[in-house]
């Protein structure tokens, strides 16, 4: 298998190309919005290509460590659930495991809100924002295509 | 719609069942529009005689697309009726004919009178100011939220109390988090958060449900013009203020963060809403509550994606919303909650 260029250069050399090469071809308004929604998305898979199993496990063992100590039937059944998930390293595979510690932490958020445990909330919320950090990186610079 | 080439033998033939004593119908032009996410949009310059006078008329055609490319579902003969009962009240486009089966015009569709204005994001960002465009944007919320309930069409939704809706709203968070195509635990936390936080009742009133300036005008008389109506429903006043804010901060300018105070002030006066009812910390709650129908929405759009039962690009794009909106309401339920405090303190 041929890892270089990365798919992350790839993707941003296509993204390269479409808004060198073809944008100023186009001249229809709709297919104007639509390279514009393309490139943005584009840009999206690049740094998820170079990220995103890596972001998976950090946030997965974060969560792990934050709500296993915790005394909420629903959280520990999530965890287990997460513990018992395929190792294995395909992004199908890690996907569903963040899905699986995700779904622990939910329960955790829910366990401390129902408990009024303010220390609990704003310890669980730092893994939020972690998680909406690593977002606003894949995402780069919003634009509302087409609007307005 | 679908096939912009036929539209303007259907429109002339829609428009001969829909006036049965024109004659001479003539299709100048039909051209397809931007500026749409959710649905199709064509614009129709249209002449008939009636009674021996020529007419000529600009119409917006508002449709569905094909159901795998829609971003969301939502219904033409609703949105139709919501515009008939909003009229009186506001400026908005009119609408004059409806195609609910979309017989006629090839998918369900209304045809609405265009409206010569200025979009507003562009008007906006062509003015080094736009205070003089807080008091309007209030006069304009106002205006809209006091058609009566009972002009609107009996498909909408009538939520018994306050209570029993913002209940509902506050769990649609939840909801939608759980139906989406995988866990979204700062879904979960807002519903759990929002829940803990509520804020005084008021009295249910129609919101637009999609209140932002991409989807206001400017009349050369200086009226906001309110577009789009297809999320409208019966709701919190407040949720439009909030998701206008909301939108704001991803395309701006946040008009009511001008002068917030003097907002609110003029909202309360032509609302008798209360300062505890409605102050900056409430817009700041209803920043997130309000936005909830919309995230839903994309969430399904993006989830259906991820099944493969919708390859519409915008359903992709739109969740970039989603992530975005991660971002402002997490550090917004922090900071409510650092004035609750001091506002706890106070007491």
């Amino acid at each position: 298998m041929l890892n270089r260029p990365t798919t992350e250069q790839v993707l941003r050399g296509l993204i390269n190309e479409l808004t060198t090469v073809i944008a100023p071809e186009l001249h229809s308004e709709p297919a104007k919005v639509s390279l514009g929604m393309i490139t943005q998305i584009l840009n999206g898979c690049a740094t998820r290509s170079a990220h995103e199993i890596e972001w998976i496990h950090d946030e997965c063992n974060a969560i792990e460590s934050a709500v296993s100590g915790l005394d909420d039937p629903a959280t520990q059944c999530a965890l287990a659930d997460y513990r018992n998930a395929d190792l294995a390293l395909s992004l199908d595979a890690s996907v569903h495991r963040y899905h699986l510690a995700s779904e622990a932490l939910s329960a955790a958020i829910e366990f401390a809100f129902s408990t009024t445990n303010k220390g609990l909330v704003v310890d669980l919320r730092e893994l939020l924002k972690a998680r909406s950090a690593h977002e606003m990186q894949i995402l780069g610079v919003f634009e509302m295509v087409g609007r307005g | 719609m679908l096939v912009p080439d036929e539209m303007p033998a259907r429109l002339a033939s829609f428009l001969a069942i829909q006036e049965p004593t024109a004659s001479d119908i003539e299709v100048a032009s039909y051209g397809v529009l931007t500026g749409g996410y959710s649905r199709l949009l064509g614009k129709a310059s249209i002449s008939w005689t009636i009674d021996g006078q020529r007419l000529h008329r600009t119409f917006v055609l508002r449709g569905d697309p094909p159901l795998d490319k829609q971003l969301i579902v939502t219904d033409r003969r609703q949105e139709f009726g919501v515009l008939r009962a909003v009229a009186p009240h506001v400026a908005t486009s009119a609408a004059v004919y409806l195609d609910a089966t979309g017989e006629h015009l090839g998918t369900p569709a209304l045809v609405i009178d265009f409206v010569d204005a200025d979009s507003l994001l562009p008007f906006m960002a062509g003015r080094p100011d736009n205070t003089d465009l807080v008091a309007p944007l209030a006069e304009t919320l106002a205006a809209f939220q006091r058609t009566s309930l009972t002009s609107l069409p009996d498909t909408m939704a009538r939520p018994a109390s306050w209570n029993e809706y913002i209940s509902q709203r506050i769990d649609e968070w939840r909801r939608a988090a759980l139906n989406h195509a995988e866990s979204e635990p700062i879904m979960r936390y807002l519903a759990a958060w929002l829940n803990a936080h509520r804020p005084a009742p008021v009295e249910l009133t129609l919101i637009h449900g999609d209140f932002q300036s991409a989807n206001l005008m400017r009349s050369t008389s200086g009226e906001l013009v309110v577009l789009d109506w297809e999320l409208a429903q019966i709701g919190d006043p407040r949720e439009d203020i909030g998701y206008f804010k909301a939108v704001s901060q991803a395309a701006g300018p946040d008009v009511i963060a001008l002068d917030e105070d003097e907002f609110c002030r003029r909202y309360r006066k032509l609302t008798g809403m209360t300062e505890a009812q409605l102050n900056p910390a409430v817009i700041a709650y209803f920043l997130i509550l309000g936005v909830v129908g919309t995230v839903r929405q994309l969430l399904e759009g993006g989830a259906a994606y991820a099944a493969g039962k919708n390859t519409a690009i915008n359903s992709l794009f739109s969740l970039s919303s989603v992530q975005f909106g991660h971002s402002m309401w997490l550090p917004a339920t922090e900071q409510l909650e650092a004035v609750f405090a001091m506002a706890e303190g106070a007491n």
